[in-house]
């Protein structure tokens, strides 16, 4: 963001930049430029607080007021609650316990992942509409598609993405990926009070049979002689802190 | 969390191990009051109309964002896992703040907001961003805009 913010200031026109790392805004020096101490993925902070998200707005576009550049660095000075975990946090839905997971055939799994969907499933059609938004829907596949797609990857066989993007099993899986995910993230959020990411995080990876399925996936991709599932399985698919859990 | 010690490895590593590029130039472009500016978002999150295709791993292509687009019709399609996606699950303007933009307009803070904004994948290498930064600049020029927000993610 900061280079491509010297470039369009090169190109005549004033540019602010919000960064999440002090150490790259202070190696590209963009003409102007706030360091906000927040998570990495969340620049303006505290989701579902406008008035935070306004100051923090509002402190970058000040940088444009100022005539003592060429370059300007400040640090916006306010955390945001929601990077602690929230005391007693508990998501919105309650799944059964994950069962052993060891072992299974690639059918099983499509037939768990398919029955814990539609515990989840009622619980986020009912987040999407109070919200009138879901971040689900990169992968092209409707969630009732996604047990079966991700069984054929299990299997060894690599089924072409949906149309009409067509892409490559490697990239349609990680946007399966995303999108299981994000059901599942929006479920546990909808009507409960804001937990820490790591608090969502944690279910999901630790707690839930789609978590499991995931790093079953992830294994499979790393052995598999797709360099692109390979790729994909290594960089792209479970947070390393949640590989050995 | 975004203070170095606390992103977790190996993250942490990935992150202080990028190569950043530097310039000799430093350019400087001023302008009106804030009240009098007309504002854009330029964010690395990867975002797109849901009813567009996904951004590509390494891509350098730069989407529109239109002012029209509601909070529903807009996708993350960005490659990382490296970072928290909870908090846009829950509210897009904490990735990108429309909304505030548009409440600070109504206050009188900026002047007015842009007609359309832009999103790229922020994980490409800015080296090969020329032509997209001449495009989004032509853009922005074309929209009358004279304060760009950039935002990362």
């Amino acid at each position: 963001m900061s280079a491509l913010a010297h470039k369009i200031e090169s190109r005549g026109l004033p540019t602010t930049v919000v960064g999440l790392v002090r150490l790259h805004l202070e190696t590209v020096r963009p003409p102007r430029a706030l360091w906000t101490p927040f998570q990495l993925g969340r620049p303006f902070g505290e989701p579902s607080d406008a008035d935070f998200q306004r100051r923090v707005v509002t402190a970058a576009l000040r940088l444009l007021e100022r005539n003592d550049g060429p370059t300007l660095l400040e640090d916006y000075g306010e955390d945001a609650p929601s990077m602690v975990d929230r005391p007693g946090w508990r998501p919105a839905l309650s799944l059964p316990p994950v069962s052993a997971t060891a072992g299974s055939a690639p059918a099983d799994w499509s037939t768990r992942l398919a029955a814990e969907l539609a515990l989840v499933r009622p619980q986020w059609e009912a987040a999407k509409a109070s919200t009138g938004r879901t971040t689900v829907g990169v992968c092209g596949l409707p969630p009732e598609a996604w047990p079966a797609f991700v069984g054929e990857c299990l299997a060894g066989r690599l089924p072409a993405g949906p149309e009409p993007w067509k892409h490559s099993t490697a990239l349609a899986l990680r946007f399966v990926s995303d999108d299981i995910k994000a059901l599942y993230g929006e479920a546990a959020q909808h009507g409960v009070p804001l937990p820490s990411s790591r608090q969502l995080d944690t279910w999901f990876w630790t707690q839930t049979t789609a978590g499991a399925l995931l790093k079953a996936v992830r294994t499979m991709a790393m052995a598999s002689e797709n360099n692109a599932l390979k790729t994909v399985g290594s960089r792209y698919f479970v947070p390393t802190p949640y590989l050995g859990s | 969390m975004a203070r170095i010690e606390d992103i977790p490895e190996p993250t942490r590593t990935n992150v202080l191990a990028l190569e950043c590029p530097t310039y000799e130039h430093r350019p400087w472009v001023a302008g009106p009051p804030l009240a009098e500016r007309r504002v854009a978002i330029v964010t690395s999150a990867a975002l797109h109309d849901r009813r567009e295709a996904p951004f590509q791993p390494g891509s350098a292509e730069y989407r529109e964002l239109s002012g029209s687009l509601t909070s529903g019709d807009i996708l993350m399609s960005h490659v990382s896992i490296n970072f928290d996606r909870t908090g846009f699950q829950r509210d897009l303007n904490v990735v990108y703040p429309i909304d505030r933009l548009r409440e600070l307009a109504a206050q009188g803070v900026i002047g007015s907001v842009a007609d359309t904004h832009f999103a790229v994948m922020g994980s490409t290498d800015p080296n090969v961003m020329e032509e997209t930064a001449d495009a989004i600049a032509a853009r922005l020029k074309r929209d009358r805009v004279d304060a760009v927000l950039f935002s990362p993610v």
